[in-house]
Order: C-alpha cells, then sequence, then structure tokens
C-alpha cells in the first residue's frame, strides 16, 4: 500500500493567537514512514503546529487530512481519529492515579475493547521495549522524569497508533535522562513509525529525521535533509539559529 | 492542603483539627473534652433538669442526623451536576450552572428555607421534613458546586490534554482521568460544608421539623427552663460538630498522594 498520498497533509493552516499569529499559512506534508523534525525559536509556532495535527488546537483557516480523515470534523469522529496519533508531551502528563501498568492498558481496554489480559500482556511488551517493566506497579510520581517519559512514550504505542507526535520530550528532564528518551525515540524511528518532532535535541535531528523543517514567526523558513540542513543552510535566519544553538 | 505558600482557610464548617495539633491542650481537646465533662458534670450532678433534657432530645438528634445526612447526599449529586455544569464548554449549561450558585449564594439560607417551603405549599402539600431537605440540598448543592469546580479545575491541562490525545471523549476524560484525582482535593472541604451544614439545619426547627433545636424550644417552652435547656443544645452541636471535624481530618491524612508524601 506504498502510495504517494501522504500520511498528514497540513494546507495552508492559520491559527491567531489575539493579535498574534502563531501560524501564517503553513502547509506542510508528511509521507507514511517519515520522520520529521521541527526546529525553531520558542513562540516560533513549532508546538502549535504539531498540536494542530491531532487538533488539541483548534485552527482558524486551512485544512489538515491525516490518514484520509479530515480533522475539521465533527467532535465524535475526532475521538476516532486520534486514536491513530500517539502523541508525548514535554511534561510527561502521565494519569497519576494509575499505575505505569494502568496508564497502558486503560485506553486500549476502554476505546479498543481490548480484553484486559491482552492488554496488559502488550503492555508489558511495550514496557520492556522501553526498558522499564520492572516499573510496571508503580505510580508516575515514583518514577523518575526519564522513566516517566518513556512510560508516556509507551502508553502512546499501546494504541498501536500510525503516527506519533513528540512535543519536546526532552526539554522538561534532567540533561542525564535525555539520552534513554532519545534511544526510545531512536528504536521506534528505525522501526519505521511515522513520526513528527518537536525537539532543541540537534543530535537526533541530525541522525533520526528523514527532513528537518525551521520555523520562525509562525511560518516554515526553511526544510532539507539533516545533511544539507545544518551543513549549509540557506536562509539567513536558519544559520543565525543553528549558530546559536549549536 | 497546600504545601506551598499561604494558605488562608476560613470556611462555615468547623476547624479541622491539623495533625500537628497533638498538643495537650490544643483548642479541639480543650472542647471536645470541655463540653464532654462539662455534659457529664451537668447530668450527673444536677440531674434535675438536666438528665431530664436530654432523655428529652434523643429524638431531635435522630431528626437532625436524618436531615443533614439526606440533604448531603442530594447536596452532592447536585454539587457534581453544577460543578461540571460550571466548567462545561456548553454555553447554555455553563450559564444555567453559574446563575444557580450565584443566585443561591446570594440570598440567605434562612431566606431560602420559607421561601422554598411556602413556595412548594401553593403548589404540593408535601411533608414538612422533605421540604426542609429540598431547601438544605439546593442551598447547599450550590456550595458543593463550588467545591466540585475547584476540584475539577485542580488537576492539570496536561491530564486532560494527554487523554483527549489518546481519543477519549470529553465525558471520558471527566469520568475516567479528571474526577478520580479531584475528589482527593474535594473530599476534605465536602466534609467541611458537611458539618456546616448539619449546623445549619438547626434553621430548619422554624419549620415544625422536630430536630434537636426544635425539642429544646419544645421543653423550654413547658419547663420554662430556658438556659438549661439552650446549654444542654448548645453542648450536644459542639460535641456533633468535634466529632466530625475530628472525622474529616483523619480523613485528610488518609488521602496520600500516590506514593508522594
Amino acid at each position: 500500500m506504498e502510495n504517494d498520498e501522504p500520511i498528514i497533509r497540513i494546507e495552508n493552516v492559520t491559527k491567531v493567537f489575539g493579535n498574534l499569529k502563531a501560524l501564517d499559512k503553513v502547509s506542510l506534508s508528511v509521507r507514511k514512514g517519515e520522520k520529521v523534525v521541527i526546529l525553531g525559536p520558542s513562540g516560533s509556532g513549532k508546538s502549535t503546529l504539531l498540536r494542530t495535527i491531532n487538533r488539541l488546537e483548534e485552527v482558524d483557516r486551512g485544512r489538515i487530512i491525516v490518514d484520509g480523515q479530515n480533522m475539521m470534523t465533527r467532535e465524535s469522529d475526532i475521538n476516532r481519529i486520534r486514536m491513530e496519533i500517539g502523541m508525548v508531551f514535554q511534561s510527561f502528563n502521565l494519569f497519576h492515579h494509575k499505575t505505569v501498568l494502568q496508564n497502558l492498558t486503560l485506553a486500549p481496554i476502554k476505546l479498543r475493547k481490548t480484553p484486559k489480559a491482552e492488554a496488559e500482556a502488550e503492555a508489558l511488551r511495550l514496557l520492556k521495549k522501553v526498558n522499564i517493566v520492572e516499573k510496571a506497579e508503580a505510580y508516575p510520581a515514583q518514577l523518575s522524569g526519564g522513566q516517566q517519559q518513556r512510560v508516556a512514550i509507551a502508553r502512546a504505542l499501546a494504541m498501536n497508533p500510525k503516527i506519533m507526535l513528540f512535543d519536546e520530550p526532552t526539554s522538561a528532564l534532567d540533561p542525564e535522562m535525555i539520552g534513554e528518551v532519545l534511544d526510545v525515540m531512536r528504536t521506534l524511528a528505525k522501526e519505521g513509525m511515522t513520526m513528527v518532532v518537536v525537539t532543541h535535541e540537534m543530535g537526533f535531528a541530525r541522525e533520526a529525521a528523514d527532513r528537518v523543517i525551521f520555523m520562525d514567526h509562525g511560518a516554515i523558513i526553511e526544510e532539507g535533509a539533516p545533511a544539507r540542513f545544518f551543513t549549509n543552510p540557506s536562509h539567513e535566519r536558519t544559520k543565525l539559529f543553528l549558530s546559536q544553538i549549536l | 492542603m497546600s504545601e506551598s505558600g499561604t494558605n488562608i482557610e476560613i470556611t462555615d464548617g468547623a476547624a479541622i483539627p491539623r495533625k500537628r495539633d497533638l498538643g495537650l491542650f490544643s483548642a479541639w481537646r480543650i472542647c471536645f473534652f470541655g463540653s464532654v465533662a462539662t455534659f457529664l458534670y451537668l447530668i450527673i450532678f444536677t440531674p434535675d433538669p438536666y438528665l431530664r433534657i436530654a432523655k428529652f432530645l434523643p429524638d431531635g438528634i435522630l431528626v437532625t442526623f436524618e436531615v443533614t445526612f439526606a440533604s448531603i447526599v442530594f447536596a452532592l449529586m447536585l454539587g457534581l451536576i453544577t460543578g461540571i455544569g460550571r466548567v462545561s464548554k456548553n454555553g447554555l449549561i455553563n450559564a444555567v450552572a453559574s446563575t444557580y450558585v450565584e443566585l443561591i449564594r446570594g440570598i440567605p439560607l434562612l431566606v431560602q428555607l420559607f421561601y422554598i417551603y411556602y413556595a412548594l405549599a401553593r403548589f404540593v402539600r408535601v411533608p414538612d421534613m422533605v421540604a426542609a431537605v429540598i431547601a438544605m440540598s439546593v442551598c447547599y448543592g450550590a456550595y458543593m458546586g463550588e467545591v466540585f469546580r475547584a476540584g475539577i479545575e485542580s488537576i492539570d491541562k496536561g491530564q486532560t490534554e494527554a487523554s483527549r490525545s489518546l481519543g477519549f471523549s470529553r465525558r471520558q476524560t471527566m469520568i475516567y482521568i479528571i474526577l478520580p484525582q479531584a475528589w482527593r482535593t474535594i473530599l476534605p472541604p465536602v466534609g467541611n460544608e458537611s458539618i456546616a451544614l448539619l449546623k445549619d439545619t438547626s434553621l430548619v426547627s422554624i419549620l415544625a421539623v422536630a430536630d434537636l433545636l426544635r425539642r429544646g424550644r419544645e421543653f423550654a417552652s413547658e419547663s420554662f427552663a430556658y438556659f438549661e435547656t439552650y446549654t444542654m443544645i448548645a453542648i450536644i452541636y459542639l460535641m456533633i460538630t468535634l466529632i466530625l471535624s475530628k472525622l474529616v481530618s483523619i480523613l485528610e491524612d488518609r488521602l496520600n498522594y500516590y506514593g508522594k508524601r
């Protein structure tokens, strides 16, 4: 089923907060299996753009089509489409009142009607994959930030999504914990998951991304393969950004 | 409750004893053991009239508890609905819930009691007891609604976003994610409101409901022992609220936060 129809198609999306244009006629397509990393200074609109993909952020104008489904649809349908889009947040957002295992099984059991035993077996498999199976019965508050984020990734994967969105997944972590989270993301990338990642981790962008997008002031300034993007950026603002951050 | 910053807690319930108030002479202990000692002293050493009063009142205590319990149950239901309505994105639901809260909070309970009692009487004849419970529930439903609203709003927005991004609907998010976390915040103030409600049930004695205060008034008007009767009434209310406030504080301590603290 490899065709050219992109799995995410964002067309001329505009989003206004008060009198600030967070997104200004942004268009972006992501192919199935592609890893796209979005870079940019804070306030550039990169997180807003990411959040429009699963409609955590409503757009004012434009069109977003994910997996053939128009995202500007009714509320009841949006919930079904969101089951196919995993999201990982900067602040982890694990459910505090649930154990790690329950965090992973809640959505599959309630939404996909997966039998409990099956959901738990799958959850344990995913916890093994993100290297934290020994904490299955712990509560989120008992975990470190890096552990929580790995659980959060596993929680999103438990719904078996077609797309994974990462919103600055390592920005709230202590430096020594960033590596363990990026390792999990790299593994995921190698397995062919479609990923859109907002991050400041240039190392990750360089090795894992198929394409790097640079945003500033609510618009895409430049995009390209990481090799060219990092060594030979064409735009002045990109050069300035890279010189500041590298 | 809060871990950071100053917290001014003024409630219309009762002062909830804190865990650190372990001193022998904490306000709670002075009041509780003082009232128990006074009570015993009076009925043992001056059985006439105190023992007679004490024997006359249990029916009233029972009625007070009945009105309190029934009102708490209905007020909680009303409060939950109101609280959810107050955070609803639906403008109409939100407006209805908010108007209810504003309306009720702006009218003294005693006036509400009279109003509901006589307004109801125009259309249906309901027993005094039922009118009392309706009035108390409607009033405290509004207060409880504010408690529920605050509890719901105290849950981090990220919890909702994580839940919605997994595909849960707004309603499912409320049921599976928000309310199970919010009740820990909600429970102590609900306990407080319940104590306040119990005290306010004394107002229903106006409506010919034979609660504790009403029974006392009956006794006093026959025996003319006004001072002695109201002394007993006050001591009994005090003992009840002190026991309940202790229970709320024990409850608060039990709510250890999922491995935290």
